[in-house]
């Protein structure tokens, strides 16, 4: 499957930090169902996707993103 | 010596409070944080959120967040006093490394600049993963 994007957008951004707290623009990271999207999908870099996989996992904690989510049956 | 470090915790509160009640806990755990030598340096209220499952069968909860800076034994005892009080849901500390404080101090720096022209509003996107829909075994 080909990658959407060459470059990772977290590096293009040059972002250091992902926050745990964005469920906005951690939930596009995340499919309908709740899983986490792999980075051969996203285009997104190993160190960023480790951060990004924190955050998430934070997040769901949280109780800002779900565990499991039947949307689409 | 230990050093102050800075730590920074989100906690739920129970959403069916009325907003002194609220008040009262977030004011018990500040008192915690400042009896055990630490210092808030910033409290956000997110106010009432959805929560996206239920949690000891609620389904909304009253998010706050605070930043404080402290030594480390004070963790400790914040955290127990989170798992005593029955009023809170959840919480999560995490210590704030060079990296998240980086990313404040830009985004600081960033909102004390004017700001600049709006960027253009993004257009909705194709979500970036379709499920495939034999996935899920009804």
């Amino acid at each position: 499957m080909p990658r959407k994007k060459r470059t990772c957008r977290f590096c293009d951004a040059k972002e250091v930090y992902i926050d745990y707290k964005d469920d906005k623009r951690l939930s596009r990271f995340v499919t309908e169902q709740g899983k986490i999207i792999p980075k051969r999908i996203t285009g997104t870099c190993a160190k960023h996707q480790r951060q990004l996989v924190k955050a998430i996992k934070r997040a769901r904690h949280l109780a800002m993103l779900p565990f499991v989510s039947d949307s689409i049956r | 010596m230990e050093k102050a470090r800075q730590y920074e915790t989100t906690f739920i509160v129970n959403a069916s409070l009325d907003d002194t009640q609220v008040d009262a806990v977030i004011g018990r755990v500040q008192d915690v944080i400042v009896k055990n030598g630490g210092s808030a340096s910033a409290l956000n209220k997110w106010g009432r959120k959805r929560l996206a499952y239920s949690i000891n069968k609620k389904t909304n909860g009253f998010y706050v967040n605070i930043e404080f800076t402290g030594p480390p034994p004070l963790l400790a005892a914040l955290e127990r006093s989170f798992q005593l009080d029955e009023m809170i849901l959840r919480f999560l500390t995490i210590q704030l490394d060079q990296k998240a404080l980086a990313a404040r101090a830009k985004a600081a720096a960033a909102a004390a600049a004017p700001p600049g022209p709006d960027p253009a509003p993004v257009p909705p996107r194709e979500p970036l993963f379709k499920e495939p829909a034999a996935d899920r075994k009804s």
